[in-house]
């Protein structure tokens, strides 16, 4: 199995669709029951009528035998919305060897997207962000709506730069039902900034989860000799010495980390980084684990 | 400086490359995108500017390196002097002579010896070498400053006599040996009594190039000196008026006319004084009579009082041994006393030695000890009693000596007594009606000594020989031959003794040898000779050289010598007192000598009084002579310095050891740059 989410391996896989079928078909799959009531056929309870219930679902039946008004609820299989939020800026097209962190990011996304809809029944919506919501679909488990999901991960081509602060306001008009909200960012933004912006998220019940999508060589960079280095988002040149990025840039990216980590746990949110050369087992076990456990 | 290779300098355009590599190529550095530059710092100058000053320093040591290879293709030279360079040696003669004593000479002479050392520069080898009576090498060629100046230091004047001929003849067999050429720098007082009778003796090889230095300038100062002194060396009656006498020569050297006095000593003390009037630049006798010395030996000298400028020679020392008169056993054939009269009459006539004969028939000789006597002499006598040519055989053997003589009889005995062969024939000339004379006379045989030897052959040749036995010469020496080369007198060593054999009768029946004057000469000669009585005192000259043992000693019974110098010293070493056959009297003084036959000797020994004649040589005679050797570079009258001859030097190896030393740089300092490439992940 392990081969089979390797992340080289699976940069070999063009379609997205079958990409996420080899990854979530070789990692654990199985239907839970969902925690949350839904309006499918099986029944599960009747609850009392308070002004503002939608009228349809009163049991008139009921009404007409006891002049009582409740609303009939069933126990629905699918009731989990996962909203993947996909960085799509021009910092994720870095790479030090395949695959790029666009191309990794995409492979969780689309293996979030298959094991929500075709394994878990859940409903699996996509916002692609790079400094403002480039595309929107709208988390649904209607038919097809994984090809659409796929497609538009297809055309998240790093555009721009990050943002975090603009897209939030969006994300909070998009997300306004409960869910697992993923976020897939390389996340370069102080850690406070990242949790502001993204806090409002967990406010609306959603279970947030960040996963942080680096490189090996943003962690550890190896460099010989002394070279410019452009910023792939703002263009700016610097001269930095294999010194610096032997021991200070290590030190920072290190202590970013980490605070990035202790931020997002205090405000209730999961955290997860991510190699691009960690297979993707990780990300997906995060998924199911966070599943679970808003059961 | 300059370079033998020069066309190689093109490979200067190389150098082109590191400046290329280094200065003008453009550092191209492609770059290199990252996500973010937000944990990135600008940190560049510093390193930057460092590593610029070791892209300097390396490309600082890559220019040096490929300039150096050229340099050393190109082959770069230093002139120096030739002297230093070419190989040549310096050879430095500081002449120690007894002259040398004279005022300052010898330390005028080792002074500018010590410069000329001084001026040579380290690389050359020199030699050193004295110079006096015989040429003493003092080091081999070699280029330690140090040992040298030691060598040079350790010089002293000493008492011999110059002679340049032997320079000559000894620098000519150096060189056949040492084919460099040679710088010979001669420090002396360039005596002319020291060139030798032949000037060719002088001329120095072809690589050898003479530059003298002299030490005494202009005119030479008058000088006396006791030329010689005719003493006995044994005197047994004081009151010999024949004998008991001292004959001595004073000569003035470049001297007015002056009445000098001379005093004779003996034993440290004035016995005698005398005022003699020596002419201008001339000699005069004078004579001291009698002698009135001791028994024993005695240190006589004979002095000229008042000094001069050399008083080193002012005095000429002599021994004499008082002693009772020696007794020669004179053995003759019993119908043979007439030998034996006319060589008494002979040893009477002579002036010098105090023997008195004994003459006896072979038939009583058998109960003497020949070790009583000084010599003995076998006249004619064909057969000995066996006890007596016993004790004689040993008494030859320790030292004693037999003068053979052969008549009429020895032809009808096959043996010859004591001699060892035998009389292969005999020629009676008087029966073939002729007559033999003396053809050869070796004159510097002590009994045949002459020093001026007349046409007449010394006396010899009015000598006319009847009769002579033929024997075989084996290992004799043949001192003197007939006119048809049969051999006449003949010497054999045998242990530490002599004997001589003439073959030949000492009467005047086989030859009149008896009746010619020569004949007192010889029988005088033959026995100081023989009894050994000339080597115990007397007088020497310095260099001269006293036989202390027999050729052969036999294993077992090795006596030791003794020699006491005049310091008090002893010259020999105690394995040399076992071994060494003779010894050179170096100093002027009195010699104590003990021989191996057990004889002691005490002899007086003088420098070469030609040492005395202080006249240097003409100027253009030691033009011709400097002129004469080697390249023929003239001298002056001082150091002459080296012409400023030179001669290339490659340095070319240095060139490449240093380039080899850069080169390691090189690689230490890249191989240091690299590494820093290599960091660790």
């Amino acid at each position: 199995m392990q081969r089979f989410l390797d992340p080289s391996v699976l940069a070999g896989i063009s379609s997205l669709d079958l990409l996420a079928k080899t990854v979530v078909d070789g990692f654990v799959a199985g239907l839970h029951r969902s925690p949350d009531f839904g309006f499918s056929q099986e029944f599960a309870e009747y609850r009392a009528y308070t002004p503002g219930d939608d009228l349809r679902h009163v049991d008139w039946n009921l009404f007409a035998r006891t002049e009582r008004c409740y609303l009939k609820r069933y126990r629905g299989e699918t009731n989990s919305q996962l909203t993947v939020l996909l960085d799509a800026s021009n910092s994720m097209q870095y790479t030090s060897g395949p695959p790029m962190k666009m191309d990794y990011a995409r492979y969780i996304a689309a293996s979030l997207f298959y094991l929500a809809i075709h394994n878990q029944r859940d409903a699996a919506g996509l916002i692609v962000f790079d400094d403002e919501v480039r595309e929107y679909i709208r988390p649904s488990t209607r038919q097809g709506q994984m090809a659409r999901l796929f497609a538009g991960l297809e055309r998240a081509e790093p555009h721009a730069r990050t943002d975090f602060a603009k897209p939030l306001v969006h994300f909070q008009n998009f997300l306004q039902r409960r869910g697992i909200a993923i976020i897939i960012s390389d996340f370069y933004e102080d850690p406070e900034t990242i949790v502001r912006a993204i806090e409002p998220l967990r406010f609306h019940g959603n279970e947030v989860v960040l996963f942080h999508v680096l490189d090996p060589q943003e962690i550890r960079p190896v460099m010989k000799g002394s070279a410019v280095l452009v910023d792939l988002e703002t263009d700016q040149r610097i001269e930095v010495v294999p010194e610096y990025a032997k021991t200070t840039y290590r030190t920072k990216v290190d202590a970013h980390i980490e605070e990035l980590r202790t931020r997002t746990q205090a405000a209730g949110m999961d955290y997860q980084l991510l190699t691009t050369n960690q297979p993707l087992d990780a990300a997906l076990r995060e998924y199911l684990t966070m599943r679970k456990a808003g059961n | 400086m300059g370079f033998l290779a020069p066309w190689f300098m093109g490979g200067l355009a190389a150098l082109s490359v590191p400046v290329f590599v280094h200065l003008l190529r453009k550092h191209i550095s492609i770059p290199r995108p990252v996500s973010s530059l937000m944990f990135f710092e600008r940190g560049t100058q510093s390193s930057t500017r460092h590593r610029r000053l070791r892209y300097l320093l390396l490309f600082a040591l890559r220019f040096a390196l490929l300039l150096l290879v050229v340099l050393a293709f190109a082959n770069p030279f230093v002139r120096r002097a030739a002297a230093d360079t070419n190989g040549r040696t310096l050879l430095i003669v500081l002449d120690n002579s007894f002259s040398m004593r004279a005022g300052t000479r010898f330390a005028d002479a080792k002074q500018k010896a010590l410069a000329q050392l001084a001026a040579k520069t380290h690389s050359q080898k020199a030699q050193i070498m004295a110079f006096g009576g015989q040429l003493e090498v003092m080091t081999q060629p070699i280029d330690d400053d140090a040992q040298l100046r030691a060598a040079l230091e350790s010089i002293q004047p000493g008492d011999g006599h110059a002679n340049f001929g032997e320079l000559g003849r000894a620098i000519r067999t150096m060189s056949e040996t040492v084919h460099g050429p040679i710088d010979l720098h001669l420090f002396s007082d360039m005596q002319h009594s020291a060139m030798p009778a032949n000037f060719a003796d002088m001329v120095l090889p072809g690589n050898v190039t003479l530059r003298l230095h002299p030490v005494a300038e202009g005119v030479a100062p008058p000088n006396w000196t006791v030329e010689s002194v005719d003493a006995p060396a044994e005197l047994s009656d004081p009151k010999d008026p024949k004998r008991s006498r001292v004959q001595a020569v004073v000569a003035g050297f470049g001297t007015p006319a002056a009445s000098k006095s001379v005093s004779l000593l003996v034993n440290g003390k004035v016995i005698a004084s005398k005022k003699v009037d020596v002419p201008a630049n001339g000699r005069a006798t004078v004579e001291f009579a009698p002698l009135d010395v001791g028994y024993g030996f005695n240190r006589c000298a004979v002095r000229i009082e008042g000094g001069d400028t050399f008083p080193a020679d002012d005095a000429g020392d002599f021994v004499v041994r008082r002693s009772d008169p020696e007794r020669i056993l004179f053995v003759h054939a019993a119908g043979d006393p007439r030998s034996a009269l006319y060589f008494d009459a002979a040893l009477q006539a002579a002036a010098h030695a105090s023997f008195v004969l004994q003459s006896v028939a072979a038939e009583q000789a058998t109960d003497l000890d020949p070790s009583k006597y000084a010599f003995v002499v076998l006249s004619d006598t064909v057969v000995l009693p066996s006890i007596f040519e016993h004790a004689l055989a040993q008494n030859v053997a320790k030292g004693g000596s037999v003068l053979i003589a052969l008549g009429t009889d020895a032809a009808h005995h096959a043996q010859i007594p004591l001699w060892g062969g035998s009389a292969k024939d005999a020629h009676d000339y008087a029966r073939s009606g002729s007559v033999a004379t003396v053809g050869q006379v070796d004159f510097n045989y002590p009994a045949l000594e002459q020093e001026n030897p007349g046409r007449d052959n010394g006396g010899w040749a009015e000598v006319k020989v009847f009769y002579t036995v033929v024997v075989d010469p084996a290992q004799a020496r043949v001192e003197a031959r007939l006119t048809d080369g049969t051999p006449l007198l003949l010497e054999k060593q045998m242990g530490e003794g002599h004997l001589l054999l003439l073959t030949s009768g000492l009467e005047n029946l086989t030859n009149d040898l008896p009746l010619h004057p020569v004949f007192v000469a010889f029988v005088d000669q033959t026995a100081r000779y023989l009894s050994g009585s000339e080597r115990l005192s007397g007088s020497r000259l310095v260099d001269s050289f006293v036989a202390l043992r027999a050729a052969a000693d036999p294993v077992g019974s090795v006596a030791n010598v003794e020699v006491i110098d005049p310091d008090g010293r002893r010259p020999l070493s105690l394995s040399e007192a076992r071994t060494v056959e003779s010894f050179r009297l170096q100093r002027a003084g009195y010699y104590q000598i003990r021989f191996a036959d057990g004889r002691d000797a005490v002899i007086g020994v003088n420098p070469d009084r030609r040492e005395s004649d202080l006249e240097p040589m003409a100027q253009d005679v030691q033009q011709l002579w400097s002129g004469s050797s080697g390249s023929g570079a003239t001298q002056t009258t001082d150091a002459v310095p080296v012409e400023g001859k030179t001669r290339p030097v490659s340095l070319w190896w240095y060139v490449m050891l240093f380039a080899l030393v850069v080169a390691l740089a090189e690689t230490a300092l890249a191989s240091g740059y690299m590494g820093t490439q290599r960091e660790e992940v």
